[in-house]
């Protein structure tokens, strides 16, 4: 349990976030924000209460909401645009997810593991998805009719008529330029830091990728050198 | 968790109170709520300057480069949500993938690189597709919260600086081909960073330092685009051009829904396009204005405002709220209300969510189904695409078998033609949009 002031912190670097005063400009409780929202139609949330609780500023139910709530909206900003007030309970959302994670909640660790796939091509890759992580076995919900074409995948990738797109395990081809360039972004910004607060194992095997992966293209610029010199 | 017991301060939960009033007391006191939603009403205030101006002025101070949008864009202006004007390129655009769309519904792009060949637009010239590119990220950070405004603004520019440098080895100035971003969520995600870059000169200095390490500043400044561009806009302005040149295909008999992306028009909403002559301007009218263009019935359904349900994060660990949402306020209401033959997307997300999640109905006996598809893809459609080897239909969940139909197409012909390709395929006779050598940016990368 967290002490208060363990809680008022959290709430600091709530509002510290700069984004915070774009976010929230007052609220006359009209509800026009949750009426509209797609999550409070299935989850014990609404962003009128986020933010109410924000404005004011009540610590202990802030941190509350933090435990789980927060993690309910599906950032669609539909409440951003509809608020009279120009809030964006939705942007306010994004800034507590930050820092809950920022404090390594245990919310945040439990709602996230299953992202880690997610979360890996995304780093490593600087794709988010791949077409081999849309398998039938792993959305059994979609359905028998998932794809109308038998096939293996590589083939049916190949039958793109667009040469990024014939890739299985990215949704397109990236350069390795690219995605090392990438790896200095998630270093510099502190997005490795954050993933290694949130899954240290997940951590680990990415800086093994990264590394890797830097070598590669370390190897790669050589054999261009050595092609020129030649 | 807090031991402190809740006082309903805030006025929610179970501590809620009705206010009683008699209906016109309630009308009265929620008029002023009512007048403000309307946005076109809207007092625009200093929050909701037009931050462009201020983008012209860091450019005369030398702060930053625009990307400018020149005569030779060939671009068409439009108005926005407050009619302000928003030019939008036509020509010379650098394709700015969608993870989703290549990763799920690659008919998607290459619908709209079919159509753009079709309008007689030269690969390399008037289009690049490289592959010097990455997702914005922005999906995995509204699902998940890892990353920041720093890491998504870093991404951005990098991304756009590609865009500006990339017609170098084809012999182009800088600045040849402009970004055209194809999902909607990089589009209301690139949007909100660039106003924090314009806003946040602290913000500027940091990624500066990043972006300097990469290699990606030009002449020592940041590149930030004129416009940042959604492929809709693109078809949106080219509707009409795509149905007076290239339409085939009879489509007046087809009822349409159409889903609005959220993140294209609820995400600085001021920058979305609205047009009189789609939906009478009260609506966002990419996607819309391109069914009416061919020719469709566009219906109207009560929750056309609504989100898919897609939910970032939900979709890939709480299905049951994607799905019920989908199911509920989209599929049913297309299906029962509009008596839609097709349901058109213009993002990434949406059409996945839409598509994906029919099926499932079937546990609660909501056996609602409705074809799902994006505008492009209905457009090349419409304009004589192959259903399987140009607009992909293959790769989706819903109906879409039956649109084909009704546009006078064989699905069952279309599909043993593919196959019969497939076998092509496989004994590496592949057909091409463009000539693939053009994607390969890594060569012009050392």
């Amino acid at each position: 349990m967290a002490t208060y002031a363990e809680m008022r912190e959290i709430y600091e670097d709530i509002t510290r976030d700069f984004r915070y005063e774009h976010e929230l400009n007052g609220c006359l409780n009209c509800g026009i924000c949750t009426a509209t929202c797609p999550s409070a139609h299935f989850y014990d949330y609404s962003p009128r209460e986020i933010v109410q609780l924000l404005w004011t500023e009540n610590v202990e139910q802030v941190y509350d909401a933090m435990q789980e709530k927060i993690w309910a909206c599906a950032q669609c900003m539909t409440c951003a645009a509809r608020c009279p007030f120009k809030n964006s309970p939705g942007g306010l959302v994004a800034i507590m997810r930050e820092v809950a994670i920022k404090h390594g909640m245990q919310s945040a660790k439990d709602v996230l593991r299953p992202f880690g796939r997610v979360m890996l091509k995304l780093i490593t890759t600087g794709n988010q998805l791949s077409p081999d992580m849309i398998q039938p076995d792993h959305f059994p919900d979609w359905g028998p009719n998932i794809q109308k074409v038998e096939g293996d995948l590589k083939t049916l990738r190949k039958a793109i008529p667009v040469k990024t797109l014939q890739t299985t395990d990215t949704a397109w081809e990236t350069s390795l330029k690219t995605s090392v360039e990438m790896y200095t972004i998630w270093e510099d910004t502190g997005v490795l830091r954050q993933l290694e607060t949130m899954d240290e194992n997940l951590f680990d095997v990415i800086q093994d990728f990264i590394e890797e992966k830097r070598e590669e293209y370390d190897e790669w610029l050589e054999e261009r050198q050595a092609a020129k010199a030649d | 968790m807090s031991t402190t017991e809740p006082k309903g301060i805030a006025g929610h939960g179970a501590f809620f109170q009705p206010t009683n009033l008699a209906p016109e007391d309630a009308e009265r006191a929620t008029a002023w709520v009512r007048k403000h939603v309307d946005r076109r009403q809207l007092d625009l205030g200093e929050r909701m300057d037009d931050v462009r101006d201020h983008m012209w002025e860091l450019e005369r101070d030398g702060e930053i480069i625009v990307h400018r949008i020149s005569d030779d864009h060939q671009p068409v202006v439009v108005k926005t949500l407050f009619g302000w004007d928003k030019r939008i390129p036509t020509a010379q655009l650098w394709h700015h993938k969608s993870c989703g769309q290549c990763g799920n519904i690659p008919g998607y792009p290459t619908s709209l690189l079919w159509t753009m060949n079709e309008l007689g637009m030269v690969p390399g010239k008037d289009y690049l597709d490289e592959t010097d590119q990455t997702s914005c990220t922005a999906w995995n950070y509204h699902g998940s919260g890892i990353g920041n405004v720093e890491s998504l603004a870093a991404v951005f520019l990098r991304n756009f600086h590609q865009a500006y440098v990339s017609g170098a080895k084809l012999g182009h100035r800088p600045g040849h081909f402009f970004p055209l971003v194809h999902c909607a969520t990089s589009f209301g995600n690139y949007k909100e960073i660039r106003k924090y870059l314009i806003e946040r000169p602290e913000l500027r200095e940091r990624v500066k330092k990043i972006l300097g390490k990469l290699g990606r500043l030009v002449d020592g400044k940041l590149v930030i685009p004129e416009e940042v561009v959604h492929y809709s806009e693109w078809v949106h302005v080219m509707r009409n051009a795509i149905a007076s040149k290239l339409q085939k295909i009879d489509v007046s008999k087809l009822r349409v829904t159409v889903h609005m992306a959220c993140h294209y028009n609820k995400m600085v909403h001021e920058d979305a396009i609205y047009d009189p002559e789609v939906l009478g301007g009260h609506r966002a009218a990419t996607g819309t204005g391109v069914a009416q263009a061919l020719g469709a019935q566009v219906i109207d359904y009560s929750t056309w405002y609504d989100c898919c349900g897609f939910g970032f994060r939900h979709i890939i660990s709480e299905r049951e709220f994607t799905r019920s949402f989908t199911i509920d306020r989209k599929i049913k209401v297309a299906r029962e209300e509009a008596n839609a033959d097709l349901m058109l997307g213009i993002d990434t997300g949406c059409v996945t969510t839409m598509d994906k999640n029919q099926w499932i109905g079937r546990a609660h006996a909501q056996q609602y189904s409705v074809p799902i598809m994006a505008d492009i893809q209905f457009a090349a459609l419409a304009c004589g695409a192959d259903p399987f080897k140009i607009v992909q239909l293959q790769w989706h969940s819903s109906p879409c078998e039956e649109v084909v139909e009704k546009m006078g197409l064989s699905w069952a012909e279309s599909k043993q033609r593919f196959e019969e390709y497939l076998q092509a395929v496989k004994a590496g006779r592949i057909e091409y949009l463009y000539d693939p050598r053009l994607a390969d940016s890594m060569s012009r990368a050392a």
